[in-house]
């Protein structure tokens, strides 16, 4: 509570009990001795004392001196007293009173001194949890701010950073500093200047402004900043108390997200390294076939009879079919984490997508192998044909290298309310449930020395671009089968 | 007739080396895994083995090592080409040779011949002479000899010498040769080997290193050519 707050209190608390204690004497004063006014007038000093401080009780001490003698001292209503020894009454009653105000206010004081000093150092202890509890920077310097601000009853606390060559802001609580303060602490904003110049520790003149630089390891980190706080000698040790804690943590927890940082690039460059070798080895495969096969058409000394001759070339048609399906898909993948992918999505017809998905795949899957079944009359659907074509690619060429040879892949479709469920179901070992999450990651199957498997990942970040989802389960009687929603086209009234 | 067991998921790659080596007379069994790849060498009783490493069900390392507990066959491993250390590890675990991907059949071939030719004979003897093309050395007597020419040798050389002869047509790593001759303190002074290579071929009159190879970064081989 503000000081002037309180005095106005303690006016009030002081003129109140004294008119209240005079009105209830009031009645009696023909019987009542000059002594025992004195006496009950006691009462509104000690508490407007309690209530205002000093200057509340020498108010009341006013008051109830010209009480005391113009309303219970003969003749009433007049300053002169009766006899001299009423005016040694009224004096020892003035003066007893006053060094009692004295003596209570300086108790009372003391006493909110210590209660302050009590909030302080528990605002010390709640930033030193803060300090050693695991907090992100940007958490961590809002709480230096707002601790600080409360515990010193600040107008405004901030903490500023060097940025670059600024010293700029980067937490403050309670109202934000003024343009005129913050060219005291860093003068014309923009302009380089460097944190050691303000580590004298000294109040800076311009209000009662404070700053004090945070300093760990000889090394400056930054300033705190305490203005429109009435800062005495305690206080302002105690703030650079809290100033070398705050260091300390801000040190702390700048070296923990540097650390951070450092893992985080770490893991990239593992992962770029793993993806490399995948993608390599995904395009070293189908190269490796080609070469072999190419190797033995050229060669005229080896008898090769017109079957086989057929089969390398289809071999090679496949496994170009393949690479180029694989350099299609690191182009996706490209796109996908560049978040450059733009969806154009216009009415089409399932079976036209799975079409155009086989078309995809070229040679490389038997057009036999797969067949559809769709539920009842499946409405158009509202996608971009070129995406989910690549989706139903993708889920086809991994279901055709993971089956085994000869059995059937199924194309099923129904419709759910405002999408169409599409599954791809195969016949092969499927997919254990542990990784039925794990299967659409870009890493995969990196770790077992395998494929990149970035068909899947593309899959389901083209299906999650429809704002729809995809996901791996059983198939009846053993197999994987993937299942994905597409959104209905909505056919307007007039066409349909 | 040669039969190889060729041990790749690659259904395309197997197809195009069952194609290739069946038309160069061999006869080819296949395997999609590392598990059926081994169950083969048990079963199938081949002459030698293509194995790739890059296996998904199981390391082809692996693979080497679970043959090896019970067989000699030599085994051809294929490897992406950079992988060096995947090839030493092999090498290491008792693979014979490597191709590297992509390849031609005829190099293909030319290995699986090599490894044919120097397979061990089948009853595990410990030979008392080795030959290698015209390099005759009498592992009893510590004596070597060049087209019938005896060779100076010091006792370290001949035992370089010995040790790749020993182990014919197969790749021996730097780590491998190091630890045999030199002594299981040793295992990476390759720098020894570059020396006491240069010198042994100059000895042999085999400047150009057709009979005794140089596979940089992996090891050496003693090859009749």
């Amino acid at each position: 509570m503000s000081s002037f707050g309180r005095g106005l209190r303690g006016s009030v608390v002081a003129l109140g009990t004294v008119g209240a204690l005079c009105a209830l004497m009031l009645p009696f004063r023909s019987h009542l001795s000059v002594a025992t006014t004195a006496l009950v007038l006691v009462v509104p000093v000690v508490l407007a004392v309690a209530a205002g401080g000093f200057r509340a009780g020498a108010l009341a001490v006013a008051a109830g001196f010209l009480a005391d003698d113009l309303l219970f001292i003969p003749p009433y209503g007049r300053l002169s007293v009766g006899n001299a020894q009423n005016w040694t009454a009224l004096a020892v009653y003035v003066v007893v009173m006053l060094v009692a105000a004295r003596v209570v206010a300086r108790v009372d004081a003391a006493r909110a001194e210590a209660r302050r000093r009590e909030v302080q150092t528990r605002h010390l202890f709640d930033l030193s949890d803060v300090l050693i509890g695991v907090t992100p920077l940007a958490d961590l310097l809002g709480r230096i701010v707002f601790t600080m601000q409360r515990a010193f009853s600040l107008r405004s606390a901030a903490l500023l950073l060097p940025t670059g060559d600024e010293v700029r802001v980067a937490a403050e609580a309670g109202t934000p500093l003024s343009p005129d303060e913050l060219r005291a602490v860093s003068p014309s904003g923009g302009e380089r200047r460097s944190v050691v110049p303000m580590s004298g520790r000294r109040a800076v003149p311009g209000g009662e402004m404070m700053v004090v630089p945070l300093v760990s390891s000889g090394r400056p980190l930054g300033l705190l900043v305490a203005a429109g706080g009435p800062l005495d000698v305690h206080d302002q040790e105690l703030l650079r108390t809290y100033a070398n804690q705050a260091a300390l943590a801000l040190e702390r927890s700048q070296l923990r997200e540097q650390a951070l940082r450092t893992a985080l690039l770490e893991e990239v460059d593992r992962w770029r390294g793993a993806l490399m070798g995948a993608v390599s080895h995904d395009l070293r495969t189908p190269l490796a076939a080609v070469k072999a096969a190419v190797s033995d058409l050229r060669r005229h000394d080896v008898a090769l009879s017109p079957d086989d001759v057929d089969e390398l070339l289809e071999l090679i048609e496949v496994q170009s079919d393949r690479l180029a399906r694989l350099v299609a898909n690191l182009l996706d993948m490209t796109r996908i984490q560049a978040g450059a992918l733009e969806l154009h999505p216009e009415p089409t017809a399932l079976s036209e997508l799975v079409e155009e998905g086989l078309g995809a795949l070229g040679a490389e899957l038997e057009r036999g192998r797969v067949k559809t079944n769709f539920v009842g009359d499946l409405p158009l659907l509202d996608v971009d044909h070129l995406l989910v074509a690549q989706v139903l690619a993708n889920l086809l060429e991994n279901a055709h290298r993971h089956a085994p040879e000869g059995t059937v892949i199924e194309v099923q479709a129904r419709r759910a309310g405002q999408v169409v469920e599409v599954a791809v179901e195969d016949h092969g070992p499927g997919v254990p449930e542990e990784e039925r999450e794990r299967v659409f990651q870009m890493f995969n199957r990196i770790s077992g020395g395998g494929r990149a498997g970035l068909g899947l990942t593309i899959a389901k970040a083209f299906v999650e671009a429809h704002g729809q989802e995809i996901h791996a389960e059983e198939a009846p009687g053993g197999g994987a089968r993937f299942v994905f929603t597409l959104p209905v086209a909505q056919v307007p009234t007039e066409i349909a | 007739m040669s039969r190889v067991l060729v041990v790749d998921d690659d259904p395309s790659l197997r197809r195009a080396l069952r194609i290739g080596l069946s038309a160069r007379g061999y006869d080819v069994v296949l395997a999609r895994t590392g598990e059926e790849g081994v169950a083969q060498v048990a079963l199938a009783q081949p002459d030698v083995v293509v194995l790739d490493l890059g296996l998904t069900d199981m390391d082809g390392i692996e693979v080497c090592h679970r043959v090896r507990e019970f067989s000699d066959v030599p085994v051809v491993v294929l490897s992406a080409a950079g992988a060096e250390e995947r090839k030493v590890a092999a090498l290491d675990g008792g693979a014979d040779d490597y191709v590297t991907k992509p390849f031609g059949m005829a190099e293909l071939e030319a290995r699986l011949r090599v490894a044919l030719r120097h397979a061990k004979s089948p009853n595990g003897a410990q030979p008392s002479e080795v030959v290698v093309g015209e390099l005759v050395v009498d592992l009893v007597h510590h004596e070597a000899s060049m087209d019938g020419r005896p060779l100076e040798l010091t006792a370290r050389e001949f035992e370089f010498l010995a040790y790749l002869a020993r182990h014919a047509g197969k790749v021996c790593t730097h780590h491998m040769i190091l630890k045999e001759v030199w002594g299981p303190a040793y295992g990476s002074e390759t720098h020894y080997l570059r020396v006491y290579a240069h010198r042994l071929r100059q000895k042999l009159g085999d400047e150009d290193g057709h009979l005794l190879r140089t596979h940089p970064g992996i090891g050496y081989q003693l090859v009749a050519s």
